[in-house]
């Protein structure tokens, strides 16, 4: 029993830090329509901005704010100097998967290049350690998952009721209409690289800390979990973003313990597969 | 010279796997992600059918199978467990899942198939991988020796030609064709009778094959496998090498190959290791480079270093002065229909629904379309006419009511085997095989080539020439009908837009219809062009072809559509000729206000 509560509370952390870039992920593709496979490789950028201003005294928190600027920074430059001139050019959607990937080769390796191969953590007390029933988790896994919370509201305030998510919705929903109806769609396109960039910062930086210790290549494997937490929900729908993290990070560390931690992606990885073979517009979706 | 064999045996194994990566990627369209478990199933199964049980050398690694198996059972065996691997992924390609969201799924198996190779030590010895891996024959000669590794060269060289010799066959007959259409425009090579869950099969078999047999050659050389050397990565700088090379073209294919994976991955062991570098810089750099180059070239040289090269077919000249009118019944001829009495109404809707969400797109249609008519089909915009029309192609499936084609009940049948049974139907949007040639266009329609399909194609020429060349008059012939024989070399996407909806309803009619659905084929085409394409429909007609037209203009009604129906908010409101349609208050309402 106390083995199941404490892989629950293992999965709460990793649907917190899961649904922070799920969320990012899929409301990069639903509004700008790029599949961006580098979204891992930011991630790790924003997680390495954050280590390099902690290695020099300063705290993580404030490093992670640092991170979201540098990723949101990042992401708006990737559309600008890359996705948007393929997609102007008519470019297919496959053609920009692989653009995407061979970013995500330059971004990581080039971090690798610089920091080398080796892995590192950040510097950072773990405050007290809470208890309820077999549940325990330590003052930064609650901050993780408190920052988690905050940005679903914020992410559900700002789609429902905000200009700017109204605007979001209806590019993604038909970019043509949405520029014929006075909705400057570059401008909302470049704000969502914005935002979803800071998101990416942000899960970099708490995936960094949830794990510990990092590299430049840490994060391939979480872009499984990515992807299985985005398709499952249906990719575009932030709802269902959040609610495929759910499943997936509490899915993945139950199965865990209890049948190992070698296999853990597996579970992902069946559920990627089976939503792209039977539904592939997820369970929230209807939109083809 | 140890140095140049082992390039030699690497560029041989590069060149099958670019080949077989561009066969499914430059020629088909299919982007597998997944590419190199292929490679590494051939080179696992190649070692496992070779080695002796692992109890073997003490025991020091484990592993299934360890059949001991005498070359060259190992060889196939890798090549056919290449192929066996496709089967299960061909649920990814099939008609529905969009192409980069079939590519995030194989990219996704690609990394967890490594994951779990590497842990889970018992199947293939984990992430140490298998070591000894016996070289082919090396009980009969020695590994070691130079006439040895020449020898295996030479075998490795020239199973790269024979697969080069493979691919080639495959792509430059009818079959060829018809996968380049496929890669153009999935859902118009489905709307002319093309299986695509076939088609793509078939790619990722026989591309899986040949990685399959690259990987065998592979590990039977350097005799160790292990999960570091299948990286989902490795996939990455494959598909850099075909993109390099050049997409659609096998010859870019294995100059990419010479290109990309050889000169990056084995060239870079001549780069001195200086002692100032750190240790992972080079092979980092290396990466980073594999991206630019992609990114680079995809950007500035998108048809790569040697782009695909154009199919021309000579047509015969013929004089323009000569009257369409002096071959009357050459081209495009309805099939013909078992005149039973009880069809005259050869395409019947009967109570169909289409709702999306909400919205309910078609309600309760009943229509029936008369044998030899030109129906036209009108209505404001949202009536609902290009559901319609997609539900009676297969394109889309009602969400109640039948569709009746000679009386027989298809309202389950895909789209492309309705287009096999004399179904056709064309898009709103122009829509034509872009890299395909005018005439390669039409081609692609004409049914019943034998070198259509792989084993035709496999064949070889002489297999299907007389049924090429019988498409190709016919093609000419209906060329010259709607006067482009001049353009029949062109590639189709530099046409206009009036002249690509004529190459539209020219592949149309090459499929062999008995009825036909146009969906606005006159939009925005020239009047004087437009007139033309109304009689040369007229004509067919007469001819004994049904044809279902949605269009706007009603001019082109009155002058060629008898009957007309009507539609409106998902409903028929009318039917009659124009003149009738015109008396009656409710159609002329439902223009003005809709």
């Amino acid at each position: 029993m106390s083995i199941f509560l404490a892989s629950v509370g293992f999965g709460l952390i990793t649907s917190a830090v899961l649904a922070i870039a799920a969320i990012g992920f899929t409301l990069q593709f639903g509004v700008t329509d790029v599949l961006n496979l580098a979204f891992a490789a930011v991630m790790t950028a924003g997680a390495f901005v954050a280590y390099w201003l902690n290695q020099s005294g300063v705290s993580v928190w404030i490093g992670l704010v640092a991170a979201m600027a540098a990723c949101s920074l990042l992401s708006v430059l990737l559309n600008l100097v890359v996705y948007t001139p393929f997609q102007r050019r008519g470019s297919s959607p496959i053609t920009l998967v692989i653009v995407s990937l061979g970013m995500a080769l330059i971004i990581e390796f080039g971090i690798e290049a610089q920091v080398g191969g080796i892995d590192v953590s950040y510097s950072l007390g773990q405050g007290r350690t809470f208890q309820a029933g077999g549940l325990v988790l330590t003052t930064v896994q609650l901050v993780i998952i408190g920052i988690s919370v905050a940005v679903m509201a914020g992410v559900h305030v700002m789609l429902r009721y905000s200009r700017l998510g109204k605007a979001m919705r209806a590019t993604a929903a038909n970019r043509t209409l949405a520029r014929n109806c006075g909705i400057r769609t570059s401008r909302v396109i470049a704000l969502t690289w914005a935002l979803t960039g800071a998101l990416c910062g942000l899960a970099g930086t708490v995936f960094a800390i949830d794990i510990g210790s990092f590299g430049p290549t840490s994060s391939d494997l979480f872009l499984v979990l990515i992807l299985a937490a985005v398709f499952l929900g249906g990719p575009g729908h932030a709802y269902g973003a959040m609610l495929g993290a759910a499943v997936i990070g509490i899915a993945t560390e139950v199965s865990a313990a209890f049948i190992t931690p070698d296999y853990k992606y597996v579970i992902a990885f069946v559920a990627l597969l089976a939503m792209l073979a039977v539904r592939p517009t997820g369970l929230l979706g209807a939109r083809a | 010279m140890y140095y140049v064999i082992n390039l030699l045996v690497y560029g041989a194994v590069d060149a099958m796997a670019c080949l077989g990566l561009s066969q499914q990627f430059g020629i088909a369209g299919v982007t597998n992600f997944g590419f190199i478990i292929f490679q590494a199933v051939g080179a696992y199964t190649a070692a496992i059918l070779s080695m002796p049980p692992d109890t073997a050398n003490g025991g020091f690694q484990s592993y299934l199978g360890g059949w001991s198996l005498p070359f060259p059972l190992p060889w196939i065996g890798a090549a056919a467990a290449g192929a066996l691997l496709a089967l299960p992924f061909t649920f990814l390609v099939g008609r529905r899942l969009r192409g980069d969201f079939a590519a995030v799924g194989l990219l996704v198996t690609a990394v967890l198939v490594n994951l779990l190779v590497t842990d889970y030590r018992p199947l293939l010895n984990g992430d140490a991988g298998l070591a000894i891996v016996p070289s082919p024959l090396q009980g009969e000669f020695s590994p070691t020796s130079t006439g040895y590794q020449w020898a295996y060269v030479a075998a490795a060289v020239a199973l790269a030609g024979g697969v080069y010799w493979f691919v080639r066959r495959i792509t430059e007959s009818p079959y060829g064709r018809t996968l380049r259409a496929m890669r153009d425009n999935d859902r118009i090579a489905d709307s002319i009778g093309k299986n695509l869950l076939s088609l793509r099969t078939g790619m990722l078999v026989a591309g899986g094959a040949i990685a399959g047999l690259s990987g065998g050659v592979l590990v039977g050389f350097i005799n160790t496998w292990s999960p570091a050397a299948w990286t989902y990565a490795e996939t990455i700088v494959l598909f850099a090498a075909v993109i390099i090379g050049g997409l659609g073209n096998h010859r870019g294919a294995v100059l990419g190959a010479v290109l990309v994976p050889l000169a990056f991955e084995e060239g870079s062991r001549f780069i001195p290791n200086s002692q100032n570098l750190p240790p992972n810089l080079i092979p980092s750099l290396q990466w980073v480079a594999i991206g630019l180059l992609i990114v680079a070239f995809l950007w500035l040289r998108p048809q790569g270093l040697l782009p695909e090269r154009k199919r021309v077919i000579a047509v015969p000249a013929r004089s323009a002065a000569e009257p369409p009118a002096s071959r009357p019944a050459e081209p495009a001829v309805s099939r013909p229909i078992a005149a039973a009495a009880g069809h005259a109404d050869v395409l019947q809707a009967v109570d169909v629904s289409r709702d999306f969400g909400g919205v309910h797109a078609v309600s309760g249609v009943s229509l029936a379309v008369r044998r030899g008519t030109l129906t036209g089909l009108i209505g404001p915009n949202g009536a609902g006419k290009s559901t319609l029309l997609a539900l009676l192609a297969g394109t889309d499936r009602p969400s109640a009511g039948k569709i009746l084609y000679q009386g027989q009940d298809i309202s389950g049948m895909p789209a492309f085997r309705r287009a096999r049974i004399g179904l056709i139907r064309t898009f709103q949007l122009a829509s034509e095989f872009k890299r395909l040639t005018v005439l390669e266009n039409l081609l692609t329609a004409a049914p019943g080539n034998r070198g259509d399909s792989f084993r035709g194609a496999v064949a070889g020429r002489r297999y299907w020439r007389g049924d090429e060349s019988a498409a190709i008059s016919r093609a000419e012939a209906v060329l010259g009908r709607f006067g482009l024989t001049d353009l029949a070399n062109s590639y189709a996407g530099d046409l206009s837009g009036g002249q690509r909806r004529l190459v539209e309803i020219m592949r149309a009619l090459m499929a062999e219809p008995a009825v036909l659905l146009l969906d606005e084929p006159m939009a925005g085409v020239h009047p004087e062009l437009a007139r033309r394409i109304g009689t040369a429909l007229t004509g067919l007609c007469s001819e004994g072809m049904t044809i279902l037209m949605v269009e706007h203009e009603l001019a082109i009604m009155d002058e060629f559509c008898d009957p007309v129906v009507v539609m409106a908010e998902g409903s028929v409101l009318a039917q009659g000729t124009m003149a009738e349609l015109r008396e009656r208050a409710e159609v002329v309402e439902a223009y003005l206000v809709g």
